[in-house]
Order: structure tokens, then C-alpha cells, then sequence
């Protein structure tokens, strides 16, 4: 039976990048990978902008279609509901803050019923509401309370968009490290945009992960 | 940080102390970061029942002289109107949001321009202008929150921060400012008139001639505001013939086409006017000599165009290229500038 992963965290944490980029590497192990794009905060840089590169990946999108791809409605895709049920690799990658987590509280009896799932807080420390103990530890409370699910693990997203480099990837990861210690979660991976993957692979192998950003305008880079 | 985050930021450090407002995508995240901050730091976040009762809030805020904002969307904006025709009237300072989407009516959700006479043209009834700032990063989102309060309570005006949607909701790096120390005084706060007259703030004028001395009064304050706040951005103009004008976020895609377009030899130039209004008339007049076409490009039908033509006065040939509900990107406007260039022999 195939995995549910599930990314939550804090608006603009990076879970929809990170959602995209889990979905296409497992779709290269295993078929019928299903990425559920359940951000109904509003309609502004969503997985379902990357729609054709998903199909050619052989990933099945499920979200809000039609007109109501652009709408901030708390619209709820139907099928979300039966493919949970059914034996499929499926990413959900969920709105930010409570609000995102609200519709995990929503799924939660029929995503607990299959068990094997991964519940994942995404942290990028130099965000607002993610850079002190005490924001974090909110934040946790705050999408456990209302998705009714615990967390399992942490992303450490460490990163400054455009202008992250070595330094900020290390000093940032130090700090979800020290997070997870007192939230007593492990950090499951380290995500970095792949222009950094060779150079800090020898430091921190397998916990690392190389990631392609999809939704970014390219033209943000030097202008 | 978030577009609307740096701005929520940008005005806590300018001092501000009370947020009224009502959600509204693309804006929410401003009244949301306020909502979580303010019981920490010390201020009042109010969610009104309504998008009026958030700018009367905001008119009775700022008659006390303390530093307050509301934020809002295009429908939402259009609700204030009447108070914000109120607020300066009485010449209160106060920060106004715009995070705009596309119109009219409910319009949709992505991002658009189209607000631009309503921000520029005063919006509610009767003479009045507001001061209105366009950042074009994240950086100004918050660097310009903490001008527009300096420049609201200099002038004892609203002044508005207007951005597309996108500039609301996308991230970058931001340096944070310092926290504001320094307020003007405000002896004509309604601050309890203990020891003093009271200071009484309305907008009634019943005798005609106090009326027309209210507004020579206030469009003599608008001729100081014209001749010193005006403000733009200027890129690769020296040389220009084809004059972009553009602003916002859209003035960075606009950059990025201009040096596309350079590549290939045409001398293409940017104006990005950084308030809104006053418009920034002085850099046009400077360039109609050099320039053999003006292009203005918005999110919108056309609107900062009758700007630019009222400046340009026929002198030189005015075009347009707009789009709605979404940020063309350095390609397209690329495409538009060459056709445009190709046509005016540049």
C-alpha cells in the first residue's frame, strides 16, 4: 500500500514546492502517484499552475478545476475523499496555518483509517512566525489542534529565495535542528534548490534533498 | 517575507498602533499578521463587521492622533470611499492598503491595476486627492509603509499603498528598517482637552463661503505635495526613444524586457512612477524631447496612460499594451516593445 505524505506548515514555508518535487520523484518509483492540492487559501502560486508538467510525469492532480482554479471558495475536491481510500502514493500538499490544516481535520478519519501516513511540518526559519522557539512551538500546537493529527517529522527549508547561499542554508538548518531537539521531532530532510546539492552532499548525505523550483518567476532574479 | 507581511511589518515599525480592517483576498495576510502581532507587541487589531466601519474606525483612530491603517482589495476599497472622502476632508493621516485584484464588480482574485483612477482621482465624493505610493519589491512594501506614514502625518493626509496581487502574496528578502522613534507633534489630536480648548474634527461646511475655503485650503496643500513628493524611478533613459512607463511589480518585468530589447539595439527606456499621485509629470516633460513614442504598460484597459497623455500633450505619439489577471512576463512585453520599435522605425 502505497504512502500518504502530507505537508503543512507555515504560509510560504515551501510546502508547495517541496510537495511538487516529492510527488515528481516518486512518480519515477512507482505509478499512479496522486499530488492533492488542497491550498483553497487563494489562487496564487499553486501546484495546479505546473499542471502539464505533472501530467507528463504520470502524476494525477487533484484540485480545484475549472473556474474555481481561481477562486478563494473553501472548494474541496470530491474524489479526494475515494482516492484516499484506495492504495495510491498520494502528496497533499495543504494551504498554510490553520486554515490549511483545517481541511486535514476534515480528512483526518479517513487518512488515520489507512495508517500509513507522514505527517510533515515544512519550517523555513527565516520566515515570519518560524524564527523562535516559541513562534514554532505555536505554529505545531496550532496545525496539530486543528488537523487532529501529530506531526511525524520536520522539512528543514532553509532559505532566503534568490539570495540564499551556503551560509544561510547551514546557519538556517542549525535552527530547525535545535527546533526539532524541544519539539522532540526528528527533521526528516534538509531541502535545498539543486545548485547547492553537490557542494553540501559530503555534509549531510542522505538527509539531504534537491530540489527544482517550479513556481517561481524566473525574471525575480536580478531585477 | 510575504508582499503583505513586509507591509503589516513596515507599518508596526513605523509606529502604527491600530489595524481596522475586513479580509479580502489578495490582502488577508495583512490583517492576519497584525492579528497575531498586535496582542504581543502591544496595539489593536480589529476585524469590523463591515469595510465601513473598518474606515470609520481608521477616521476615528487617526483623529487621535495615533498612528493607524486599515488594508483592503478593490471591492473592498470601494466600500471606504465614502470615509476615506471624510478622513481628508477632516486631514487625518492614515495608511490605506490596496492589494489589488482585477474588476470591476467581484471581479476576480488575480492580480490587476485597474484601481489606479479610483487610488489617483481622489475615489470618493467630492475635491480631495490622497497621496499614492507604488512599491515595485518586497522591500518597498515595507520601507514605503513606514514613508506613507511619515508622509501622511507631514501632510496631514491618507496616503495609499497600491500593489498588484502578486506583489501581496510572492517573497523575497527583506532588511528590516528600524523601529520609528520620532513623531511630529499633533496639537489638533482629539486628545481630551484638558487645560485647552477642545479640538473639534468634522467635515461640515453649511455657509458657502467656508466651503470654498475649505477646499482652496486643501488643493493649496495638493500644490505643495505636486511640487515636492513627486517621485519616480528612472532606467536606461538617456538615450531613450521608446519611453516605457510602467509601475509596480510591472515595472520589473518592463526592466527585464527593456534589456532584452537593448540587446537587439533598440534604445527602449523605462519611467516607473513611484507615486501614483502626485504623478510624476517633471520626468515625462524631461524626455519628450529625446523620446519618439511613449508605450505605457499596465494591468489594466488603460488608465495611467490619460496620465501620461495629459503630460505629453500630443507632442509625441502615446501607446498602450495591457493585460488583466496577470503579470505578462519580460518575454511578452519584449515581443510588444520590438513590434512596437519595429512600426516607429526606432
Amino acid at each position: 500500500m502505497g504512502n500518504i505524505t502530507i505537508f503543512a506548515g507555515g504560509f510560504g514555508s515551501g510546502k508547495t514546492e517541496i510537495a511538487l518535487n516529492f510527488a515528481i520523484d516518486r512518480a519515477r518509483e512507482v505509478k499512479g502517484v496522486v499530488l492533492a492540492d488542497l491550498d483553497i487559501i487563494n489562487p496564487y502560486f499553486v501546484s495546479r499552475d505546473v499542471k502539464t508538467e505533472l501530467q507528463e510525469n504520470g502524476i494525477r492532480l487533484i484540485a480545484p478545476g475549472g473556474e474555481l482554479a481561481f477562486g478563494d471558495v473553501p472548494n474541496i475536491p470530491a474524489e479526494i475523499i475515494g482516492l484516499i481510500k484506495q492504495e495510491n502514493d498520494m502528496v497533499i500538499d495543504l494551504a498554510g496555518d490553520e486554515s490549511g490544516a483545517l481541511i486535514l481535520g476534515y480528512l483526518n478519519e479517513y487518512i488515520t483509517d489507512r495508517q500509513n501516513y507522514d505527517l510533515y511540518m515544512v519550517l523555513n526559519p527565516y520566515r515570519p512566525f518560524s524564527s523562535d522557539l516559541e513562534s514554532v512551538m505555536e505554529l505545531k500546537n496550532m496545525l496539530e489542534r486543528t488537523s487532529r493529527i501529530k506531526f511525524n517529522g520536520i522539512i528543514s527549508n532553509p532559505n532566503l529565495v534568490e539570495e540564499s547561499n551556503i551560509d544561510v542554508i547551514v546557519d538556517g538548518h542549525l535552527k530547525v535542528l535545535g527546533f526539532g531537539k524541544w519539539l522532540n521531532l526528528p527533521v526528516k530532510y534538509l531541502t535545498v534548490e539543486q545548485q547547492f546539492y553537490q557542494q553540501l552532499f559530503p555534509k549531510y548525505g542522505e538527509l539531504l534533498k534537491g530540489i527544482k523550483i517550479y513556481l517561481r518567476p524566473d525574471w525575480l532574479r536580478g531585477c | 517575507m510575504k508582499g503583505n507581511e513586509a507591509v503589516a511589518e513596515g507599518a508596526i515599525r513605523a509606529g502604527c498602533k491600530g489595524f481596522f480592517g475586513y479580509p479580502i483576498t489578495p490582502s488577508s495576510e495583512i490583517a492576519e499578521y497584525m492579528a497575531r502581532k498586535y496582542p504581543k507587541i502591544g496595539g489593536i487589531f480589529l476585524q469590523a463587521e463591515s469595510e465601513l466601519a473598518a474606515i470609520n474606525m481608521v477616521y476615528g483612530g487617526a483623529a487621535t492622533g495615533v498612528r493607524v491603517m486599515t488594508a483592503s482589495s478593490g471591492p473592498g476599497i470601494s466600500l471606504k470611499q465614502e470615509g476615506i472622502s471624510f478622513i481628508a476632508e477632516a486631514e487625518l493621516p492614515c495608511l490605506i492598503v490596496n492589494i489589488s485584484r482585477g474588476g470591476p464588480g467581484l471581479g476576480g482574485i488575480q492580480p490587476a491595476q485597474s484601481d489606479y483612477f479610483q487610488a489617483t482621482r481622489g475615489g470618493g465624493h467630492g475635491d480631495y486627492h490622497i497621496i499614492v505610493l507604488a512599491p515595485a519589491s518586497v522591500q518597498e512594501m515595507m520601507d514605503f509603509a513606514i514613508d506613507a506614514f511619515e508622509l501622511a502625518d507631514k501632510y496631514r493626509i491618507p496616503v495609499m499603498i497600491m500593489a498588484e496581487g502578486t506583489l501581496g502574496q510572492m517573497m523575497e528578502p527583506v532588511i528590516p528598517r528600524k523601529m520609528v522613534t520620532e513623531f511630529v507633534d499633533k496639537p489638533w489630536a482629539t486628545t481630551g482637552c484638558r487645560g485647552r480648548q477642545p479640538n473639534i474634527i468634522n467635515t461640515l461646511h453649511l455657509t458657502p463661503e467656508s466651503l470654498e475655503k475649505r477646499n482652496i485650503h486643501l488643493f493649496s496643500k495638493y500644490a505643495e505635495i505636486k511640487a515636492k513628493e513627486s517621485r519616480a524611478e528612472t532606467f536606461l533613459l538617456d538615450d531613450a526613444e521608446l519611453v516605457v512607463v510602467a509601475f509596480g511589480l510591472m515595472a520589473r518585468v518592463v526592466k527585464k524586457a527593456i534589456m532584452e530589447v537593448r540587446r537587439k539595439g533598440v534604445k527602449a527606456g523605462l519611467i516607473r512612477p513611484i507615486t501614483l499621485w502626485p504623478f510624476p509629470e517633471e520626468y515625462i516633460k524631461r524626455t519628450i524631447k529625446t523620446a519618439k513614442i511613449f508605450l505605457s504598460v499596465e494591468i489594466n484597459m488603460g488608465q495611467m496612460l490619460e496620465d501620461i497623455k495629459l503630460v505629453v500633450n500630443g507632442e509625441v505619439p502615446v501607446d498602450f499594451y495591457g493585460r488583466i489577471g496577470v503579470n505578462p512576463n519580460p518575454e511578452e512585453i519584449a515581443e510588444q516593445l520590438l513590434r512596437v520599435a519595429e512600426r516607429e522605425g526606432i
